[in-house]
């Protein structure tokens, strides 16, 4: 539309492809992977390998009867039995209904029945029983229980498992109840990704941690006791063991002089650090030569390296055999007093299983793990000795992501093996009294269920009641707008302190390029550490690594058994998911190789090749939670894919099925390329930089986008997030507690390219308005603005408000029932104050209905308990109604009554949900936004007649203050009125997509053409005189957005009303009709205004004002009968005075609570003060 | 339409602007009674969609608001009544060709009503099964009450301008520096004769004031070439209607409207010049607001519209404000008539 009369000029013809051609990649690349792909991939990866892992790994269990020995009774037969787990199925998500049938569930079912989305998770056990027979034979009796219940899982919505994820049609998904967004003919296969917990939909927030198995070099901050440190977290891959974390430090010159540059290790369970050259000795090497040559691997070129190693040779001169460096270790750890074979028997256990387990946790590993010391240490001189810099923790190739899959497996793994253990107990128990084990009660399928349940339902991951349990892991899905929704579905967390006052962290680093978006973050404490993922990001899901190391293992790479240290200065070192695997001595041809075959998709395509030249190391990942994005592959300065595959992308050939995203990976026109990768590739920016390359040899390009400045972006981000529109497809038929659509959503004028994929115009949050930026009357100063009132008359802006009540009969014990209906006044006892008129006789309020205030909306009764004494009760229910909030008023609009079934166990609950809608005109005080963080309040609305006007009769629907903009700097605001404006007047959509060749002159002479100024700019006259305005005015239309932010929903006062309970204090919030609490920053304006009287008025007074009669001799407070007139002091019973005094009740409070602790708070009485 | 309006201000031009839109009286509905609604928009969007209809309102001058209310024969109101029901697949929609006047009699349709060449307005869309009936009474109003009364799209009006060139800065002028001066001007005032290689007003009513030509003449180092002057006397306004009333009817209302509002005012001044004297003489006022102010303070002539709308500027407020009880109801009436019963017409 814009700048399209530049034509580029190719000179090969029409094989290379133009920037224009990459959104037929994109448009493949969200067609396959959709823009919730991280969340499915993750969870299908888990329900379909990582749950039999999980069960595969778990030891059998081996229960031997401990039978007690009774005199004269024979010992038993010796028996023996083992109890495994086997293959695991997991259903479709279903529901036992309370007559024992089950039904397939769907999600719409679940949200509106508050259910679980979940399928039951089964698995084969089997049992064996050995028995020893008097020959010593062993009778062996195998029993298989196929299908056993092991509890539900929830299901992610639209992942494999799920119910929907047939439903590929538009058609299919909208009967099924879902927004037209989940199914799969939408060009994203969009929707799902979350589950449905109770009815309501949780997400899981992607977290971030540090990855494990990297080596970490770091310089302490003096002043510290070392002066640099080497730290590693070692993990074993697929294990649920806690990281055990190893440190090679360097010592900072102390008050013992010679220790400077001493390297110590720590290890865990080995209480202090210790000199490095004893841990060597402890794994076996034992001469200084061997163990400086795994260090510094080539002795004869670097003696810098070995002199900075001298004082760590001399420290450790007293320990020179493996023996006493066992030892060393033994008398270290945590045993005491043990002998001194066990000390070094000790020790060498430690070493196997706990230094670093990732290398292998077998014997006969000290080859390798003397060796990775050694590469620690060498990685610490390097830096110590300034030939490298210290590591980036803040850089995203040292991060990972723990989607919903991996956070999941963790709690799955910890709940089975809770289960595990209590069937354990419980076969035990069998045994011991001499029962036959009966597998299926002792398996206890509600740990499972329960357990998965509780974490998703409060965002608690872990076990309930236990420590180190993460928060805000599962969260309730925003379904504001299409866009919160889709926003939260790929949103990550760093569960680092907020508190924590350090930047780094929270700023923006360079690694983040292309992985997340540099604007979307939260304002705040939260800033910078919420982040959310780029549009094109994909997260790895993890695949094994075997299959690289076996490819490596063929390409000669030299296992480290097998070489001398010298082989390893001259050789590239192989390492795979932070394992040293071996070295290579051709790396180019073997990267060229290992790249071929990851492009032929011969291996993972997410396997990330990384050779650092540098350190001399080729580093393999294959891990899950990796950030990598897609790159096109360039070969000799010439992209791979060329036209030809666009013509197919666009229509298949006649003879081939299908083109798409995993046809061009496997092609090898694209491939993903991890945070880490991106730091050893050499990548264009734009497809020009590439033919400079080639023609020129120069191949700096420069590109700018809009000159929108950072803030204004972060501030839009955060606030389109709020606006109304249209959530979901199915609104109709959802029951959320709230939801706000807009009369008349309409699709922006001017869009970008990516807001396709957002499927904003389909679903979108606005109207365009036409927007003067203006002073008229003065009533849009200072972020307000002036609204049109016959456009709101005509319906601008205008939004239903839906509010969702529910109510159900709980069981509360055998003797209370609860029971919906209409109560009846005479036998009910403490009804509320609202009406009952409107209720049925069923006890709802029917559909259409207009409610106010604390009506009721759902009637609901308790049986009172009968009186134990026999005596007639007056009222035999007590009113557990239902009543709408107090602030609210609308109509009914619908009333969906359902009999639910929370388990199978549970009994089918009469169960209710009450939609109340609002129509909500705006109105002063309500607020709006522009895409581009400039929000205001309404601060007036001026019919038409009122607003200024064109000669055309063109009228504002909004007017804003010309102030808003220059402090601010919002020029995309003024951009988009602009192309609004042509696009308007020409009758198409504006592209605003940012690197193209659309300038502000180019939309300006359009506009000119069409017989505007310009600019933008209207001569107006004024409605209320009918003279010119002096100045002209930019008016246009802008995109502008209704935010949820309502006064009706804020306007709050009181007078007097409820107060706490124990303070007799005014309750606080609106939502309690509460107090507007008086501070102590107006408490400090009032005493400085020496108003006292004011001040007690308003802390006293209207506050917890109470009077008490006191004592006069004892001081405390006595008793008074106020009807009769009589007082008397409880210690003094003649012969004291009490006098009436007034106290805040809180003064009142606080004596008698220091007398509850003996204290007694004695009120003494100046006669003389007194008023006679 | 457009016409020229001379030998008056511009608080006159104005004046009468503002009447068109906001005084001129139109018919529309006013109250929607739902007897059956199956459809996918609830009760109130519907009402607001049936309010903003817009209905043959040239009854509307014999009519009388809810709250001018006096005889038995006075028309307030008209019904309609709606009811389809959608019994075929696909997607049926429901248009004001629906609507079935209750009174035909009274004259009120839906514009273009079963016309053969415009396309009704769609108020709402059915899929088998769905249902809405209804009926909804159209009342008279104003637009100050609700913009669904407003008779006009568009009431404006510009100065007349005034364009002359200076033939000695053209002749110094070189045809490119003439083109450039043509083309300056987004809406095309002016043309370049290429016979007499002179510059020409083409349309002097299409110049917007935007000085976007003075600029370029200025830039050109010409700024005596063109001067450009706004007639105070003579404006062009234009009207556009919405179909309800003929545009010339509504001016001609406008005008009437107007013309009533400055004999109100004068009245109103001459009253209160009178109470003022008579207030010096010692005799009380009250007694005689009440004879004068009875037809317009009592129950809902014509009158107290105008005085009230005045915003009681000057004397004619002042009469207002010591109008006492009777002129207090029929303010309260006003303030009752709009948007009472059961769906106010989404207002």
């Amino acid at each position: 539309m814009y700048g399209d009369e530049e034509h580029e000029v190719h000179e090969e013809g029409e094989d290379e492809i133009v920037q224009e051609d990459s959104w037929n990649v994109i448009t493949a690349f969200f067609d396959d992977k959709g823009l919730v792909r991280q969340q499915l991939d993750s969870f299908n990866e888990f329900v379909n390998v990582t749950i039999q892992e999980i069960i595969d790994e778990t030891p059998e269990i081996v229960i031997k009867p401990e039978s007690q020995h009774l005199p004269g009774v024979e010992a038993a037969e010796e028996k023996e039995y083992i109890i495994k787990f086997g293959q695991v199925y997991l259903s479709r998500p279903q529901i036992t209904e309370q007559d024992g049938e089950s039904v397939v569930l769907f999600p719409k079912e679940a949200r509106l029945r508050n259910l679980t989305y979940c399928a039951p998770l089964y698995v084969d056990v089997t049992k064996t029983e050995y028995t020893r027979l008097e020959d010593d034979t062993v009778e062996e009796k195998q029993e298989t229980f196929s299908h056993v219940h092991l509890g539900k899982v929830p299901i992610m919505l639209k992942s494999e498992r799920c119910n929907l994820h047939e439903a590929s049609t538009e058609q299919e998904a909208t009967n099924l109840g879902e927004c037209k967004g989940t199914s799969a003919s939408w060009p994203a296969p969009q929707g799902g990704g979350y589950f449905i917990i109770n009815g309501s939909e949780k997400v899981l927030i992607a977290q971030e941690r540090m990855a494990n198995n990297h080596v970490y070099v770091f310089k302490k901050s003096q002043p510290s006791k070392y002066t640099f440190c080497a730290e590693i977290r070692s993990v074993v891959e697929g294990s649920t063991r806690s990281a055990s974390s190893m440190s090679i430090m360097m010592l900072a010159k102390g008050k013992k002089a010679g220790a400077a540059g001493v390297i110590r290790a720590q290890i865990p369970y080995i209480r202090a650090e210790f000199p490095i050259f004893i841990l060597f000795r402890a794994l076996g090497f034992v001469s200084d030569r061997d163990i400086l040559e795994h260090i510094v691997y080539d002795l004869d070129t670097d003696p810098a390296m070995l002199e900075a190693l001298r004082a760590s040779v001399e420290e450790a001169q007293e320990v020179q055999t493996q023996e006493e460096a066992l030892n060393y270790l033994g008398k270290r750890g945590s045993v005491t007093g043990a002998s001194k074979a066990d000390r070094i028997q000790y020790a060498r256990n430690l070493l196997i299983k706990e230094l670093l387990p990732h290398l292998g946790t077998e014997e006969f590993m000290e080859t390798r793990k003397g060796y990775f010391v050694g590469y620690m240490v060498h990685r610490l001189m390097l830096v110590a000795l300034g030939r490298r810099t210290e590591d980036d923790r803040d850089h995203y190739a040292n991060k990972r992501l723990d989607l919903g899959g991996p956070l999941l497996a963790g709690l799955f793994r910890l709940l089975f093996r809770k289960l595990c253990k209590e069937l354990r107990m419980q076969a035990q128990r069998m045994v011991d009294a001499g029962k036959e084990i009966n597998v299926l009660s002792a398996i206890n399928e509600k740990i499972v269920t329960r357990g998965l349940k509780y974490s998703l339902a409060t965002g608690n991951w872990g076990e309930q009641g236990k420590q180190g349990i993460r928060a805000g892991v599962s969260q309730v899905l925003a379904r504001l707008t299409y866009a919160s929704t889709l926003s939260h579905l790929r949103r990550v967390n760093s569960p680092i302190g907020r508190e924590g006052k350090l930047a780094k962290p929270r700023q923006l680093h360079n690694s983040l390029w292309g992985m997340f978006c540099p604007a979307e973050t939260p304002e705040g404490q939260a800033v910078g550490l919420v982040k959310n993922m780029a549009l094109m990001c994909y997260i790895t899901v993890g695949t094994p690594s075997l299959p690289v190391v076996a490819h490596l293992e063929e390409f000669n790479t030299e296992a480290l058994d097998e070489v001398t240290p010298a082989d390893i200065a001259a050789a590239t070192k192989v390492f795979i998911n932070g394992v040293w695997l071996g070295i290579q001595r051709d790396p180019t041809a073997l990267i060229k190789n290992l790249r071929a075959m990851r492009r032929q998709v011969a291996f993972s395509t997410e396997v990330s090749i990384i050779y650092d030249g540098p350190l001399k190391e080729l580093r393999i990942f294959t891990d899950y939670g990796r950030t990598s994005r897609p790159l096109y592959i360039v070969e000799g300065n010439r992209l791979l894919i060329t036209k030809h595959h666009i013509r197919r992308l666009i229509a298949p050939a006649p003879d081939e099925e299908e083109y798409a995203w995993p046809q061009l990976v496997q092609d090898g026109l694209v491939e993903y390329i991890d945070a880490e990768e991106e730091e050893t590739t050499m990548i264009a920016m734009t497809i020009a930089d590439l033919r400079n390359a080639r023609e020129a040899g120069s191949n700096t390009g420069t590109t700018y986008t809009h000159s929108e400045i950072h803030p204004a972006m972060i501030l839009g981000s955060a606030m389109g997030k709020q606006a109304m529109g249209m959530y979901a497809t199915n609104y109709q038929t959802r029951m959320d507690t709230q939801g706000f659509v807009l009369y008349y959503p309409q699709k922006p004028l001017v869009c970008t390219r990516a807001m396709d994929y957002l499927k904003f115009r389909e679903l979108p949050a606005g109207i365009n308005a036409i927007v003067a930026i203006m002073c008229y009357s003065g009533y849009n100063q200072e972020d307000s603005l002036m609204l049109n009132g016959s456009s709101i008359d005509r319906g601008f802006h205008r939004s239903i408000f839906y509010r969702a009540y529910k109510e159900e009969e709980k069981k509360a014990g055998s003797m209370s029932r609860e029971e919906i209906e209409a109560p009846d006044p005479v036998v009910t006892a403490k009804m509320k104050h609202g009406t009952y008129d409107k209720l049925d006789a069923d006890g709802l309020c029917p559909p259409g209905t207009r409610v106010s205030g604390e009506d009721i909306i759902c009637g609901k009764t308790v049986t009172l308990p009968e009186d134990p004494s026999g005596a007639v009760q007056r009222f035999s229910k007590k009113d557990a109604s239902l009543a709408l909030r107090g602030h609210e008023a609308g109509v009914i609009d619908q009333v969906r009554r359902g009999w639910v079934m929370l388990t199978t166990n549970d009994e089918g609950q009469k169960f209710v949900k009450i939609r109340v809608r609002t129509i909500c005109i705006p109105q002063v005080g309500d607020k709006f936004a522009s895409r581009h963080g400039q929000k205001g309040t309404c601060g007036i609305t001026y019919t038409m007649e009122d607003m200024p006007f064109t000669a055309e009769g063109i009228v504002p629907d909004i007017i804003v203050n010309p102030h808003a903009i220059p402090s601010r700097m919002t020029i995309g605001h003024l951009v988009e009125a602009l192309m609004s404006k042509v696009a308007s007047l020409m009758g198409s959509e504006g592209d605003a997509t940012p690197f193209t060749k659309v300038t502000v002159d180019n939309v300006s002479q359009m506009l000119h053409d069409l017989g505007y100024q310009r600019r933008g700019w209207e001569v107006m006259y004024s409605g209320h005189t009918g003279r010119q305005i002096r100045a002209q005015i930019f008016l246009n239309p802008t995109y502008y957005q209704r935010l949820k932010h309502m006064v009706d929903f804020k306007i709050h006062s009181r007078g007097r009303g409820p107060v706490q309970v124990l303070t007799r204090q005014p309750a606080e919030g609106r939502a309690r009709d509460g107090g507007l609490r008086f501070g102590e920053m107006e408490r400090d304006c009032i005493i400085s205004h020496g108003a006292a009287a004011f001040l007690k008025e308003r802390l006293f007074d209207q506050s917890d004002a109470y009077r008490v009669h006191v004592c006069e001799r004892s001081g405390l407070m006595a008793v008074a009968n106020l009807k009769k007139q009589q007082f008397s002091s409880t210690i003094y019973k003649e012969g004291s005075n009490v006098y009436q005094v007034y106290m805040p009740y809180a003064c009142k409070l606080l004596f008698q609570e220091l007398m509850a602790m003996c204290i007694a708070p004695r009120m003494q009485f100046d006669r003389d003060a007194l008023p006679p | 339409m457009v016409f020229d309006l001379l030998d008056t201000d511009v608080s006159s031009a104005n004046a009468l602007r503002r009447v068109m839109i906001a005084e001129v009286p139109t018919i529309a509905i006013d109250l929607v009674e739902m007897e059956n609604n199956t459809t996918v928009l609830n009760d109130e969007f519907l009402a607001h969609r049936l309010g903003l209809l817009p209905l043959v309102s040239e009854m509307a001058q014999s009519w009388k608001r809810p709250f001018e209310w006096a005889h038995d024969d006075d028309m307030i109101e008209t019904a309609f009544a709606l009811d389809v029901t959608c019994t075929v697949d696909g997607v049926l929609e429901v248009t004001s060709n629906d609507l079935v006047p209750l009174n035909p009699e009274h004259g009120v349709f839906p514009v273009n009503y079963k016309s053969e060449t415009e396309k009704p307005i769609v108020i709402c869309k059915l899929r088998r099964g769905q249902q809405l009936k209804l009926v909804a009474r159209a009342r008279k109003g104003i637009g100050k009450d609700h913009a669904k009364f407003i008779p006009v799209a568009t009431a404006v009006f510009q100065y007349k301008p005034k364009i002359t060139l200076s033939a000695s800065a053209m002749a110094e002028m070189t045809d490119d520096e003439k083109q450039a001066f043509v083309h300056s001007d987004p809406s095309k005032t002016f043309k370049f004769n290429p016979i007499t290689r002179m510059i020409e007003v083409d349309n002097e009513e299409s110049y917007m004031y935007d000085e976007e030509c003075i600029v370029k003449a200025r830039e050109l180092g010409r700024p005596d070439l063109v001067t450009i002057t706004q007639q105070q006397n003579h404006f062009i306004f234009r009207v556009e209607g919405t179909g309800v009333l003929p545009v010339a009817s509504i001016v001609r209302q406008g005008i009437e409207i107007l013309y009533r509002k400055c004999v109100d005012l004068e009245l109103g001044a001459r009253e209160a010049v009178k109470l003022a004297r008579d207030k010096d003489a010692g005799i009380s006022g009250g007694g005689a607001l009440m004879i004068d102010g009875g037809p317009g303070g009592g129950m809902g002539a014509p009158g107290v519209g105008g005085g009230m709308d005045m915003g009681g500027p000057g004397p004619g407020g002042m009469a207002m404000g010591m109008g006492g009880p009777g002129m207090g109801m029929g303010g309260m009436g006003m303030g009752m008539g709009g948007p009472g019963g059961m769906y106010g017409g989404g207002m």
